[in-house]
């Protein structure tokens, strides 16, 4: 009994998260593209480095949360792994606001950038991200106890 | 000088307090959603896939507020 090697706690989340990146990322392109198009079009060259600028900030932070969550996953078989996971996910949320709060100051002053197109642009993409993630979760398949290990059938000979 | 100007007299840009209004209401936000995870969790273990992408789902939302509140920081200044 003592040679049986202790299951793997690894959470069933983990292909839901990974897909959702990937469609994130998908997704994030195409946003990319229109919305280049469109600050090019009405900002000229500001717009255009704007809305790269918007939308690349948008899809990564809001990547970050899952990417954050996988990396947390990776110690699930730790006896601390709840500390780790929250700490981890909730240390990379303030890490993540922190950045972004620094980088909407930084990037305000500089005159390279046309601050509607940019504004639009995270807004565009961080609704995007939210409308990959419902649509993931949405599509998704989980299993309802993941570790769980049914008792086997019992042989009588 | 009337009362207004005496007392409530607001120098500076108000469009500051909206950053504190932003970063409170997320904070507010995924307390709840975490730590009623780690209730959740503590309850049954099992769930904790499942749980955990409610989680995900419900952080992402709240933040989705938050970016576009301190982003607006872009557009209203002045």
């Amino acid at each position: 009994m003592n040679d049986v090697a202790p299951a793997d706690r690894t959470p069933t989340s983990n292909p839901v998260l990974r897909r959702a990146l990937t469609w994130g990322g998908l997704l994030a392109a195409v946003i990319l593209v229109v919305s280049s198009v469109l600050g090019l079009v009405f900002a000229g060259v500001p717009g255009l480095v704007s809305a790269l600028i918007g939308t690349v900030m948008a899809v990564v932070f809001m990547g970050i949360t899952s990417a954050s969550i996988l990396l947390a996953n990776r110690y699930a078989n730790s006896d601390l792994f709840v500390g780790i996971f929250f700490g981890v996910v909730l240390g990379g949320w303030i890490v993540k606001f922190i950045v972004f709060i620094v980088l909407v100051v930084v990037l305000r002053g500089v005159d390279w950038l046309d601050p509607t197109v940019l504004f639009l642009s995270i807004v565009a993409g961080v609704l995007a991200s939210l409308v990959v993630d419902v649509l993931v979760v949405a599509k998704s398949r989980l299993p309802y106890a993941s570790d769980v290990e049914l008792p086997k059938a019992p042989t009588e000979d | 000088m009337d009362a207004t100007t005496v007392l409530a007299e607001i120098n500076g840009n108000i469009a500051t307090v909206g950053y504190g209004l932003a970063a409170i209401g997320p904070a507010i936000g995924v307390g709840i959603v975490v730590g009623k995870t780690i209730e959740g969790v503590a309850r049954q273990p099992e769930l904790a896939g499942r749980l955990q992408v409610l989680m995900w789902i419900g952080i992402a939302f709240t933040e989705a507020l938050a970016f576009i509140g301190i982003a607006t920081y872009f557009i209203f200044t002045n």
